[in-house]
Formats: structure tokens, C-alpha cells, sequence
């Protein structure tokens, strides 16, 4: 090789990392080279500190097609289909750009549902931000919300819903995770693999420049301070290139003609050459000059890790060339041959007939895990977990509801989704701010099926008990999907972190697995793929975010015509509580806006009955006798009961003797956060057969009180004394307005 | 006494950042009717700005505050000039 080479002291890995590549390389690497493999070792492309912690979550289940590996999980959903999903975060570029950072986020989710050969039809996304009040907070969520918008609204894929947490320790690191799923002929399934020497290696989309590069440690030494800020290290997304890119590689599936396919995301081309040879047993070797550059003074190994957007990489049989190119062709997109598949296992790059990389495949796959060390966090030890807030006065409780249902955690998201898309494709059921979930029917498949998908996390409680917040995320998004009336049948996560060299944050990411993996166990739920995002830590002040698994759970309805939302239907229908109320007030919006407490004890999932629960409530809803359903979350019983009030736009009147609880305290029947508690409103001549559905396990399940046509909220004590009594009306217009009040200023 | 001045704000994208507007009326509006000539488009923003000030000095540091106390541009995407232009 005539490349110029890079000694060994000046590359940027660690000594493992470099043991490994010069134990297989027994000579200086090139430039191209060392800049391959440090993308590749990196913590974003290697999951080299997640990697040994990740095979706790269960992966295997009766519909598993894809599980974590490949881009997206793939799951058999009946009817000779199969759901494609995945969740992803882009959080440091969103930080930075929030709009570009969010749209390319979105486009980057769109590609890994495509690059399976499925079409996407849904979208969901997840906000960490700082206080509502604060402007940076303001200036965030004004973008990321336009960037989500913007790039699906543009791209023709409709919102199936999310989920917002407001904390201060997301003031400087925001986290930015965005999800999609599609659907597609089990037969159409395209896998990122080359499997066959000669086939030819395509490149589809946007032209390559200098996006997204600035990992490599030698990055800034090529270039003077003044060109620094000419260079486009923001990536800017397309959506109108990636609708063209969705049909015209979709047309190509159908067609026969893709042998292997491949997304550019994160190290672009060294990503998808190193990737495909790997997992096909193959090599692969291009020609750099081949590709189309958007800025002619660009370096070999900028070209080799640019993660510049909208390109596709297929692996096409040579005499299916001329047949993809008609159709690239018609959907007036530009395409390169980049080089063939060999036999050599080897990933071999040429510029202008010099060999400039020349690495076995599995060098850049497979680069070493990371060993970090774990301790147990020091701030855990002051926390009390006996704790149990001073019981409230009688003439208080109507204020703490009040303030509650204003605080920023509870607030209707309405400002945020109304800038969705929600209904473009006539897929959705049930839109945001309706259900628990999202459902999505599936006429288009041929098929009267639905599926539902939601967004769940919950910070504060995987900060102040990583293993129970773990666990009860999990819980909380099953819980989600079915009060739609969907049984769960596989997640992804996101897992979004501190610094992973932190021992005692690295001490939260195993728990929090461990939590996730056990629930995940009890519910019978498979981890289908994921991603993992460290480094979410403000070395300023030395601040790292709370531990924030966001979980992304898909359910399937059989028919979904059955699915139910959770707005209350009509007046004197009956109100039944499902699950125990036990006194688990730690890490509640009770504990936190109320009490600004730490302590208490984070709700426990009760991995025994949790499937049983959760099979239950989706029984009843399957045979028509729920009218509507809620799982309790955030806020407990009262903020659950009020979010059906303000859809149905009717009251209630709750006798809380009748809630099935370890405790007769009122504050903690109205406010507890104990997972595996369901809401559920039906006729009069139903509710015996629904606690008798209930009964069967000895689950608790208890008549609470009615839906009334005044508009109030009323809630009684054992005594049959009025607790609260609240107008509906002026509780919804705070609840309502408060965020478009701070965004956009009091009308 | 101050007087008016006209201040041009222009904001576009930095100068190797991707812009898929200026391409796609480059790509299909231009060469697509025959100006093969054209070999790049960039697009951007100009906001003209009235205001009144001591002098043009003052003109432009209000202007260049309100940029970006307002965040009217993100640094780290955009390049923003202001000139005066009367």
C-alpha cells in the first residue's frame, strides 16, 4: 500500500482496542483505516460498555422473526405480515441543531424501518427536557417539536403518539429519542447481508459530504481554526428525497431484485460495507471514487465516515443491476456502483487503483467490549424510603389536585401533537391524546388486525430505584397498550445515560436492565433490538441526566375495531378500579410537586400477577364489555379519572372506601403511582361479568363509583364526606392551556 | 436624535451544510428548463429590519443583539450577516 500510514501512539483507541487490531494487523494502518476503526470502536457504533450487560433482556418468543442485530425487530403479527420497529436517540445533535438534530433523527428511524422491507406508517418520539418555564427548555421544545413535525409531516407518515418528561436534569443534556414502525409481507424481509461474491454494491440517495464527521481524533488537525465553522457537522435532513427513497426501494423489494440492504446512518459507508460482509460471511471491496461527493476536496476518510443523509445501500445480483437502475431511474434518483461482494472476509477500499483500506470485516464489526467498573451510588443512602408525606387537611386536597393537574409532568401535550400529522395514511384509531397507546389498523395489508405502540419512561423513578423504575417502565407501557385492548408482544429500548466510566452511573444502567429484563420475564414480552446512549453528562457542572430508559412496546389487537380510548362514554355508567392500591408514594408526582420529596418508596412491580393483568384487561376489552379504558400513571387514581372526565367531557362521583387498598389514608388512594392498575367504565348489566372476569385470579377489582352528566369531580371518604369537589371546566382549562400559554404567550 | 435605518439580516445555512431547497430548485427547476448553466444554488433568509437608532453603529449592535438574544439563527447551523443599508 502507497497510503500514507498513522503511527500507532497517535490513534485514538484504547489499549484493548489497539491489541485487538494490530494482533490481526501486523503493519502500520492508513489514515482511512484508523479513522474506520475508530468509528467503529466508538461507544455509539460498538455498545462496547452496554454490550455485556445487554443478553439480561429476554429476546426469544414464538413471534420473533428479527431480534436484536439487525436494524429493526421484526415480529409475525398474523396474516402473513409482520410488524417492523425500532426507537433510536439523537440526542447531542439535537441538543445542538434541536430542528435539524430532531428531522434527521426521524429520518434516521424511517431508514432502519425501510432497510427491513417494510413500509413505515407510524412515528412516535420522546422529549427529556429541562422546566417548562425555562426559556432554553422553550427554545428546545419549540424545534424538536417543528423538526418531528416538519420532516414526518413532510415525508407522509402520520404520528401514532410519545411521551414528554420535564426535569432539571435534562436542562443542558436534552434527550431526543424518536421511534417508527411499519409493516410488511413476511416474505418481503430484506436483511442487511451480502451473501454472494459478485453481486454488486449500490449506493442510493444524497450525494456524501462532510456530515456528521468529528469523532476522529485527527479530525482537526487537517483543517485551519476558519474552516471549522464552515464545516457542515449538522446534518440536514430531506424528506421529500426520503419519500422517493421509501417507494423506490420498496418498488425494488417487490421486485425482486434486492439480495441485501443496508441503512447509512451512524459511520455511513464503512458501517454498511463492514456490516454486510460480517454478517454474510463475505468481503466486500469499492471503488472511492465511485462516489458522488458534494464537496470536491473531501479526504478519503472523510468519504469512508460521513453520515451524510438519504442513502441506501443495496446488494444487487449482477444481472438484476440493469432493473433496479430503471427503477432508481424513474424515481428520478441518483445511484453508484460502488464495488462487488468477494470471498476474501476482508473489506478492501481503492482510490484510483491504490489500495487504501484493506481490514478484515470482522476487525470493524466486532471490536472489543469495554470492562467498567460499577459502585453503588452514593445519593441513594440518603434517601428514606419509609417515608410517608404528612396526611393532608380535608380543606387542602381540592388545591393539591389543582396544582397537580398543572404541574408540568401532567399537562396535556396538546400543544406538541397538534403540530403532527396524525392521519396521513388513514392508518390511526386511536390519535394522540385519546388512548393510552396508539392504533394503527391495518386495512391497507389486507388484514382487519391492528396494532398499538407506545412511548414509556419514567426518570425520576429510575433514578431514585433503577431496578423497580426499570421494571415498572416496562409494566407502564404493556399496562398502555393494553387499555387500548392490545395484547403486548414484543419492545426495543432506548436506554439513554451518563458517562458509562462513571462507576456509579454504570451501577444504574445495570439495574435498570436487570428491572426492564425481569418485567420483561414476568410479562412474557421479548427485547426485539434497542440502542444505547452514554455520554448524556454535562461535564460543566458535572450533572449527568437521570437514568432514562424509554421503552417502545407494540401490541396487537386481532380486530381492531374492538380497540377502546379512554374518554368517558355516558353519563351513570359504572366505574370499575382493576389492581391494589398499596402505599407506594415514592417518586410520585404527589411525592415530587407537593412534597418537592425525594423519599418513599418507588411502586414495585408484581412480576406474579403481571401477565395476568395485564391478559385480563384485554380480554375484557376483546369481548366489548369496557367502554373505556385508562391505565393509572403519573398522578395516580385522580389524575387518571380526571384525563377520562376531560375527553368525555363528564364528571364522576368516587366513593374512595370502595378502593381495594392496603392503606386508608386518602392521599395515598388518590395519589399512589402502583403499577398494574387499570380504569375501566361500563353499563350497569356489565359490571358483575367484568369483576367476575377479575375474580377468577383473585385480582381486585371493585366498583368505584359513576360517570355523572355534571360537569364536577367529586370524591368521597368512607364516611361519605365530600373530599373534593372540583368544576371539570376549569380544571381542563388549566390542564389544557398551560403549555401553549408558556409557548406561546396568554392569549 | 435618533433616525431610521433599514438593516438587512441574511441567514443561510453554513457554506458546506447540505441545502435541500437551493438543490431541489437547482435540480428541478433550473436544469430541468434548460439552464444547464447553473451550477449552484443556496438558499437562505433576509429579514429587512426598520429601525431607529443614534447611529449606524447602534443600528447594527441592536440588531445583532436582538439576533441573538431571540435566537433568530442557530450559530451552529447558520451564518448570519447584517449589514446597514441606509
Amino acid at each position: 500500500m502507497t497510503e500514507k500510514t498513522i503511527s500507532k501512539d497517535k490513534i485514538n483507541l484504547t489499549k484493548e482496542e489497539k491489541e485487538a487490531v494490530y494482533k490481526a494487523i501486523k503493519r502500520d494502518l492508513t489514515i482511512p483505516e484508523a479513522a474506520m476503526l475508530e468509528v467503529m470502536n466508538s461507544e455509539h457504533c460498538s455498545y462496547k460498555s452496554s454490550r455485556p450487560v445487554l443478553p439480561k433482556l429476554p429476546t426469544k418468543g414464538p413471534r420473533v422473526i428479527c431480534g436484536p442485530g439487525e436494524d429493526a425487530g421484526v415480529v409475525d403479527i398474523g396474516d402473513g405480515l409482520a410488524l417492523v420497529f425500532k426507537l433510536e436517540s439523537h440526542n447531542h445533535p439535537s441538543a445542538l441543531d434541536p430542528f435539524n438534530g430532531a428531522a434527521t433523527g426521524i429520518g434516521g428511524i424511517i431508514r432502519d424501518i425501510l432497510c427491513m422491507g417494510a413500509r413505515p406508517i407510524g412515528l412516535l418520539d420522546s422529549f427529556r427536557l429541562g422546566g417548562l418555564s425555562d426559556p432554553h427548555t422553550k427554545w428546545l421544545l419549540k424545534w424538536v417539536t417543528k423538526g418531528v413535525g416538519d420532516y414526518g409531516n413532510c415525508v407522509g407518515i402520520a404520528n401514532a403518539g410519545g411521551d414528554i418528561e420535564f426535569d432539571p436534569s435534562f436542562q443542558i443534556n436534552c434527550l431526543i429519542n424518536v421511534g417508527c414502525f411499519g409493516v410488511m409481507r413476511k416474505d418481503e424481509l430484506a436483511l442487511s447481508r451480502a451473501t454472494t461474491p459478485g453481486n454488486k454494491l449500490i449506493l442510493l440517495g444524497g450525494s456524501t459530504g462532510r456530515d456528521g464527521i468529528g469523532g476522529a481524533s485527527f479530525a482537526s488537525k487537517n483543517i485551519t481554526e476558519e474552516s471549522e465553522s464552515d464545516r457542515g457537522a449538522v446534518q440536514i435532513g430531506d424528506p421529500y428525497m426520503k419519500k422517493l427513497i421509501i417507494e423506490a426501494t420498496l418498488e425494488a423489494i417487490k421486485a425482486g431484485v434486492v439480495d441485501g440492504l443496508k441503512d447509512l446512518g451512524a459511520a455511513g459507508v464503512t458501517c454498511s460495507i463492514s456490516e454486510t460482509a460480517d454478517a454474510g460471511g463475505t468481503g466486500t471491496e469499492i471503488k472511492l471514487e465511485n462516489m458522488r461527493l458534494r464537496e470536491s476536496d473531501m479526504e478519503p476518510w472523510e468519504i469512508l465516515v460521513s453520515e451524510s443523509q438519504e442513502r441506501m445501500f443495496f446488494v444487487v445480483k449482477p444481472e438484476n443491476v440493469k432493473k433496479i437502475s430503471e427503477i432508481f431511474d424513474k424515481y428520478e434518483l441518483p445511484y453508484e456502483i460502488l464495488g462487488e461482494v468477494t470471498d476474501t472476509g476482508k473489506c478492501v477500499v481503492k482510490y484510483n487503483d491504490q489500495i487504501i483500506v484493506d481490514l478484515p470485516a470482522h476487525l470493524l464489526t466486532k471490536p472489543p467490549a469495554a470492562d467498567r467498573k460499577a459502585s453503588y451510588p452514593k445519593y441513594l443512602n440518603k434517601l428514606n424510603r419509609k417515608w410517608l408525606p404528612k396526611e393532608p387537611k380535608t380543606n387542602e386536597l381540592n388545591d393539591i389536585c389543582r396544582k397537580i393537574m398543572a404541574s408540568d409532568n401532567i399537562i396535556s401535550r396538546e400543544w406538541v401533537y397538534r403540530q403532527y400529522d396524525t392521519e396521513v395514511g388513514l392508518h390511526s384509531t386511536v390519535k394522540s391524546g385519546y388512548g393510552d397507546a396508539g392504533v394503527f389498523r391495518l386495512s391497507e395489508f389486507d388484514s382487519k388486525k391492528g396494532v398499538a405502540v407506545t412511548f414509556d419512561g419514567n426518570s425520576h423513578q429510575c433514578y431514585l430505584d433503577p431496578y423497580y423504575g426499570g421494571a415498572g417502565v416496562m409494566m407502564e407501557a404493556c399496562s398502555n397498550v393494553a387499555a387500548v385492548g392490545a395484547e403486548p408482544i414484543a419492545m426495543t429500548d432506548c436506554l439513554n445515560f451518563g458517562n458509562p466510566e462513571h462507576p456509579q452511573v454504570f451501577w444504574t444502567f445495570e439495574k435498570v436492565v436487570e428491572g426492564l429484563a425481569d418485567a420483561s420475564k414476568a410479562l412474557g414480552i421479548p427485547c426485539v433490538g434497542g440502542n444505547v446512549s452514554f455520554y448524556n453528562h454535562d461535564e460543566v457542572n458535572d450533572v449527568a441526566v437521570k437514568p432514562s430508559p424509554v421503552i417502545f412496546v407494540a401490541g396487537l389487537l386481532e380486530d381492531v375495531t374492538k380497540a377502546v380510548n379512554y374518554s368517558f362514554k355516558a353519563p351513570d355508567e359504572y366505574i370499575i378500579l382493576i389492581g391494589e392500591t398499596k402505599a407506594e408514594i415514592g417518586g410520585s408526582e404527589f411525592a415530587k410537586v407537593i412534597h418537592k420529596s425525594n423519599n418513599g418508596q418507588v411502586p414495585k412491580v408484581d412480576f406474579a400477577n403481571a401477565k395476568t393483568i395485564i391478559s385480563k384487561v384485554v380480554n375484557t376489552i376483546k369481548s366489548g364489555l369496557a367502554t373505556a379504558c385508562h391505565d393509572i400513571s403519573k398522578g395516580g387514581l385522580f389524575v387518571a379519572l380526571t384525563e377520562m372526565a376531560m375527553n368525555g367531557d363528564l364528571g364522576y362521583e368516587i366513593n374512595l372506601k370502595r378502593v381495594p387498598s392496603e392503606t386508608e389514608r386518602v392521599d395515598i388512594k388518590l395519589f399512589s403511582e402502583s403499577y398494574g392498575r387499570f380504569l375501566i367504565t361500563a353499563k350497569a348489566e356489565d359490571v358483575e361479568k367484568i369483576i367476575a372476569i377479575f375474580a377468577e385470579e383473585e385480582i381486585p377489582a371493585s366498583f368505584i363509583g359513576k360517570v355523572t352528566k355534571k360537569k364536577k369531580l367529586q370524591i368521597e371518604n368512607s364516611n361519605n364526606e365530600i373530599l373534593i369537589d372540583l368544576p371539570l371546566n376549569e380544571i381542563k382549562q388549566t390542564w389544557k392551556m398551560r403549555m401553549e400559554e408558556e409557548m406561546e404567550g396568554k392569549k | 436624535m435618533p433616525s431610521q435605518f433599514l438593516a438587512e439580516i441574511i441567514i443561510e445555512g453554513k457554506k458546506n451544510a447540505r441545502d435541500p431547497e437551493g438543490e431541489t430548485i437547482m435540480r428541478d427547476l433550473m436544469i430541468k428548463h434548460g439552464y444547464d448553466m447553473v451550477t449552484s444554488v443556496r438558499s437562505g433568509k433576509i429579514l429587512k429590519v426598520t429601525l431607529e437608532a443614534k447611529d449606524e453603529k447602534e443600528a447594527k449592535e441592536i440588531c445583532w443583539k436582538m439576533v441573538n438574544e431571540l435566537r433568530i439563527y442557530n450559530p451552529i447551523a447558520h451564518v448570519c450577516t447584517i449589514q446597514i443599508v441606509k
